[in-house]
């Protein structure tokens, strides 16, 4: 299968196995299995067994529980090792050698008879050409896309195979360290781009494209995923569509969702609702491209394959955690979408609130999706409602700086002049469970500020009885630790000590013990959606936001959301590329926090 | 032996050159506790208003330049500033402290410095360039002189011609330098005689006085001089050259006997002339910058302490190595070899300070202690958890190297060890059942001298098979390494940026050269310093000699009854196999000859 085919690329058995287990043993049920057989070739022979997978599927309950019932799974077993051709793959346990698979080019001879075809929805629109064609060509240069596949282009506009490759050909790029044949493998890369052009939701459009899939395919096992990048009305739409006209008949079939993922509880589950009418729980890859990035996937890493930090990763020793983003621009002119949400819904519902799962999730039972998923719907639900209270919210206003003059978000064509919308805000946000109680988890996200950030900052306790105190003068709070996750830009992970400053005297100061990304690896870190667009090629759910955590996220924030709409509550104005309102300190002061990000140093 | 017989009859040794009454009092010691005291200028005074400030709450923790008696200045280094200070009662002793601050009576106190054996190597290369790096620096107080003294016949002019060529300035601070080394070269003057004449000591303190010109005097005397002279030149300078009225201290370099009972004899020999606390036995490693730096660690961060105990450490490294042999000066190395030379003291004062309980402050004698504790929590060595080699001659290219016994000043059939490992245990309940590792060893293929931390594996570790089969790969490891280049690193467990999960070991790292440009200063800088200021923390208190030595003397009469013979190694290898095998014994992987480290 896909999996298999392209783990050459991951070389980890990790990958290998929970996405092969994901979609063999306990986790992918009737459906997965049905598809992994198809994959071996013998469509006809399972023929049956896919139709009442088609139909346990309409009538299916909570998908999220059910796929790792590891019950559902018995029942289907046999069929499995009916299989001749996955079998000794599959029940191989997951002891296979973890880098080695890289070398060892392992594949199932069948797999040549698959293909992959990535259908992006959405084609000519930015996110497409900026990120979703570049992270394939991406993936495509280093050799992680499986043998056969091709990429189709689906928008309304009318365009030529050729346009969309001359499209396509401008924003592709190749890595700093890998310059040789760039060119060459460019022209390739295009040559397995194509372009349908197709209303959202005509189904007789989707056939069309259907065959076009088809002929690629060309009797091969028919892998399909579809990437919308399209505006949230005509998701349900585009599936519909895709699922009843474009689903492979004989492999799998995949839809990435970008957010926004609903407005709130009730327009999310709406949006769940309709999907499952054409999807299975794990045919939705719902995508959060800040799980992609390289230092949130190494956030567990470093939590759980090193001793020295999970002693401390407690209430006992952690005062406090900051969850930071920032961005140095506005809206400019891409209000008429923020309008509609704003920051929390755009940024700390999602991306921050996500990282904060990852972050004090329990040890989960294994790395799979569904372990690590179920850890951190856990976190979500152990978190106490957001309250109006323990929010801030703020709105840039415009700025006049050395004769530059930048506009407030009012300003912005494509927002209303009345608009409330906040561009910033700072919340505290509390997991009631016995490792985080009374913890505060700072969140503070904004546009139109002075620097461009993404980080996680934690700050240890003072050191009870510190020998050292008198050292510190009066402000103690210098003298705790932290841990500084920097997501981006320049990716570091730097712990802060106290050491003594060489010398005679006994003058302690503050130092880092720090890890530079850019200093340490000289490679070239993948983008996130590089990251993502395999996981999804290849099955691994990990990074993908499940039902019921969407549910639980919305579920925190709806209603502090509400209240904010119908208070009208106005926001706090700052000046384009300040440090944000004010009010961010007193909501970090009334929990004895001080933002780690805005002191004299960082 | 010849050293050997004359350290165990230390006092007997000082009576055949010195009068027969001296011995006497030698041996009457305990009797004549109080006559001494008086000879060597400690009243009594000064111990019990010691006690009374030991019980006043200490805010200031200044330089006090306190008598003799007061053993608790340990915070004094912060530099606060000088108006903390005046808080302090006006004693004498308070006024002899201020003088290092611009404050009226600053005036009438002075310091001596008398260096006996300012001839040799040691008081050439290290003392005379710290003293002046500290004059430099402005440590050292208004008056002061530095006084040579050795049985060589010099002129004033001689001597600082001879200390003139190893003075440097620092790299940040060459304006003036040669400025300063003139007003420092012309503090120093020279006095030559023997070192057990009390006569001649009457002279020095005759000229000593001069200088002085009585201002208080408080009078410091570094002894740089072979271990067999040392209770003579005690005598002779405790008898004729103490200070009246100011402190008297004498700073004492190893070797501090060759066992416990040496020891214990020497210890009891410097005690009739001095009281303990005059006595500052110096361990330059303790006044390494990394070393000092191993405490601020453990006590102020939050993030370390929780895991320093057997629950979470697996093993702890301290190495020591040198990539040259002793070049010529197997005379003095070849009676102690290198487990009395580098980890009966060295490296066990660094595991002490490593192991121990946090103390109740940081007062010199808090400090101490706790570290006296974790070493009278230790076994004994045994004989199989030690490893002893000698190096051998080797060729390599063009080159040989020779190997211990072609050194001419080695005696052919010496069996010395030039390198050791030991696995000690700490039998308490923090460090119960972890392998404490020491290694020491010249002629070996680096100079380093560090301490790794190794942590435990992850329990139930998610990533394991991430790892492959190494699992010992990939467990945290905290290195200090204190020469050359400081640096402090723990290594962690991450991912490699990229599309797979492959982990791998990377370090968060604290380069001291990249953070502190300014020059590290140099051990005896801090400790020439401590002593001035009469700061003991970094100096070695009888109890905590005696504990020592008791470790580590049964195997070394062991080894030498036995005649064990050292493995042989090459010069510039990594040492002899057989602590390896020692270190696999517990389990242990050294950390410093990994493929990486």
């Amino acid at each position: 299968m896909a999996t298999l085919s392209s783990s050459s690329c991951r070389s980890y058995a990790t990958s290998l196995s929970s996405s092969s287990s994901s979609s063999s043993s306990s986790q992918a049920p009737i459906c997965g299995h049905n598809q992994r057989i198809t994959l071996s070739s013998i469509p006809h022979r399972f023929l049956s067994a896919k139709i009442s997978c088609q139909l346990s599927r309409r009538g299916s309950r909570g998908n999220a529980v059910r796929m790792q019932d590891g019950a559902v799974a018995p029942a289907i077993t046999p069929v499995e090792n009916d299989s001749p051709f996955k079998k000794p793959k599959e029940n191989l346990p997951p002891i296979s050698p973890p880098v080695e698979t890289k070398e060892a080019p392992g594949f199932d001879v069948h797999q040549n008879e698959s293909t992959v075809t990535i259908t992006i929805v959405g084609a000519s629109g930015d996110l497409a050409k900026k990120k979703i064609f570049p992270a394939l060509f991406a993936l495509y240069y280093e050799d992680c896309l499986p043998k056969h596949f091709t990429i189709f282009g689906y928008a309304r506009t009318k365009m030529t195979d050729a346009e969309l490759r001359t499209m396509i050909s401008k924003t592709l790029t190749c890595r700093i360290d890998k310059r040789e044949n760039c060119g060459e493998k460019m022209d390739q890369f295009l040559e397995r781009c194509f372009y349908h052009s197709g209303q959202y939701d005509s189904q007789e459009n989707f056939a069309e494209l259907d065959r076009k899939l088809k002929e690629h395919e060309a009797g091969r096992v028919s892998n399909r995923l579809f990437y919308l990048s399209i505006p949230p009305n005509i998701f349900i739409e585009a599936v519909k569509c895709a699922s009843l006209s474009a689903s492979s008949g004989n492999g799998w079939t995949r839809v990435i969702v970008e957010k926004p993922f609903g407005r709130d509880s009730e327009s999310s589950a709406a949006l769940t609702k309709a999907l499952k009418q054409y999807l299975q729980e794990d045919q939705i890859f719902r995508i959060d491209h800040y799980l992609g990035k390289e230092l949130v996937e190494n956030l567990s890493v470093l939590r759980f394959s090193n001793l020295i930090f999970e002693p401390l990763w407690s209430r006992q020793y952690i005062r406090n955690v900051q969850l930071i983003f920032s961005e140095d621009f506005g809206t400019e002119g891409r209000g008429g979408y923020f309008d509609n949400y704003g920051i929390i819904r755009d940024i700390i519902q999602n991306h921050l609130l996500q990282i904060l799962a990852l972050f004090a999730m329990e040890t989960p039972v294994s790395l799979d999706a569904e372990d690590i998923r179920n850890e951190k719907v856990k976190v979500l639900r152990s978190m106490r409602p957001l309250s109006l209270e323990d929010v801030v919210i703020g709105q840039y206003k415009s700025h006049t700086k050395g004769g530059i003059t930048y506009p407030g978000y009012i300003d912005d064509k494509t927002v209303p002049k009345d608009s409330l919308t906040p561009t910033f805000a700072a919340a505290a946000l509390f997991i009631d469970n016995a490792r985080w109680d009374g913890v505060p988890f700072l969140m503070k996200a904004g546009k139109a500020l002075h620097n461009k950030i993404a980080e996680i900052r934690v700050q240890f306790r003072h050191v009870p009885g510190n020998l050292y105190n008198r050292n510190f003068g009066t402000d103690l709070d210098q003298a705790t630790n932290e841990l500084v996750i920097r997501v981006q830009p320049d990716e570091a992970i730097y712990l802060k000590i106290n050491n003594k400053v060489p010398g005679l005297g006994m003058r302690l100061d503050r130092s880092n013990l720090n890890l530079h990304y850019a200093a340490r690896y000289s490679k070239e870190i993948p983008d996130a959606y590089e990251r993502l667009l395999l996981d999804a090629i290849e099955g691994e759910r990990r990074l993908f936001i499940r039902s019921d955590e969407l549910d639980a996220a919305w579920s925190l924030f709806t209603p502090v959301l509400k209240e904010l709409e119908e208070k009208k509550i106005i926001p706090e104005y700052y000046p384009y590329g300040s440090r944000g309102p004010v009010g961010a300190h007193y909501l970090a002061a009334r929990y004895n926090v001080r933002w780690g990000d805005l002191g004299s140093e960082q | 032996m010849a050293a050997a017989t004359s350290h165990l009859s230390l006092c007997s040794s000082s009576s055949s050159a010195a009068s027969l009454s001296q011995t006497q009092t030698c041996s009457f010691f305990k009797k004549e506790a109080d006559l001494f005291s008086r000879f060597a200028a400690f009243p009594r005074k000064t111990q019990s208003s010691t006690w009374v400030r030991r019980v006043r709450p200490r805010k200031s923790f200044q330089l006090k330049f306190s008598s003799n008696g007061s053993p608790l200045n340990a915070v004094s280094l912060q530099d606060s500033g000088s108006s903390v200070a005046k808080k302090g009662l006006g004693t004498q002793e308070e006024e002899a402290s201020s003088f290092l601050y611009s404050e009226p009576r600053k005036a009438e106190s002075t310091l001596s410095i008398t260096v006996v054996g300012a001839s040799g190597d040691l008081a050439r290369k290290k003392i005379f360039p710290a003293l002046f790096a500290l004059f430099y620096e402005d440590w050292l107080p208004e008056n002061f002189c530095v006084c040579g003294y050795a049985r060589t016949r010099m002129t004033d002019e001689e001597l600082r011609n001879m200390i003139s060529k190893t003075l440097t300035c620092r790299i940040d601070k060459r304006e003036n330098c040669e400025d300063k080394m003139e007003q420092f070269l012309m503090r120093c003057f020279y006095h030559a005689g023997q070192y057990n004449s009390e006569d001649n000591f009457r002279e020095l303190d005759m000229k000593l006085k001069e200088k002085e010109a009585g201002k208080l005097a408080n009078r410091l005397f570094y002894l740089s001089i072979p271990p067999n002279i040392f209770v003579d030149v005690v005598r002779c300078a405790s008898l004729r050259a103490s200070s009246g009225d100011g402190w008297t201290r004498v700073i004492v370099e190893k070797p501090f006997g060759r066992d416990s009972e040496s020891s214990g004899e020497l210890t009891r020999c410097l005690k009739q002339y001095l009281a303990e606390d005059q006595i500052f036995r110096i361990d330059h490693y303790l006044g390494k910058e990394l070393v000092e730096n191993l405490s601020v660690l453990r006590f102020s961060n939050l993030v370390f302490e929780p895991l320093w105990s057997r629950n979470y450490i697996r093993n702890v490294q301290l190495i020591f190595s040198e990539d040259f042999g002793i070049e010529g000066r197997g005379g003095y190395f070849d009676n102690y070899g290198i487990i009395r030379d580098i980890m009966q003291n060295h490296l066990l004062q660094i595991l002490a300070l490593f192991a121990m309980e946090t103390p109740v402050s940081l007062d010199a004698e808090d400090i101490r202690n706790e570290k006296v504790k974790v070493l009278r929590s230790m076994r004994p060595l045994q004989l199989d958890d030690v490893i002893v080699g000698q190096y051998k001659g080797h060729s390599k290219g063009s080159k040989s190297y020779p190997g211990y016994i072609d050194d001419p000043t080695v005696p052919k059939n010496s069996t010395t060890p030039t390198f050791a490992a030991a696995a000690l245990f700490i039998n308490n309940a923090r460090w119960d059942g972890v392998p404490f590792l020491m290694k020491a060893g010249k002629a070996l293929h680096t100079k380093r001298a560090e301490i790794r931390v190794q942590f435990r594996h992850v329990a139930g570790n998610l990533y394991r098979r991430n790892f492959g089969t190494d699992l010992d790969k990939a467990t945290n490891e905290l290195v200090l390494r204190v020469q050359p280049d400081e640096a402090i690193y723990l290594k962690i467990n991450n991912k490699v940026p990229g599309l797979g999960m492959r982990l791998d070991c990377s370090d968060l790292n604290l380069l001291y050269r990249a953070r502190y440009p300014r020059e590290i200063p140099d051990a005896y800088e801090r400790l020439l310093l401590d002593a001035i200021e009469g700061e003991r923390r970094l100096f070695i208190r009888s109890d905590e000699l005696d504990a020592a030595w008791a470790l580590f003397t049964p195997l070394l009469k062991e080894l030498e009854d036995k005649r064990i013979a050292p493995e042989l190694y090459p010069y510039g290898s990594r040492g002899p196999v057989g602590a390896h095998y020692l270190a696999a014994k517990h389990n242990v992987r050294w950390g410093d000859l990994g493929s990486e480290d």
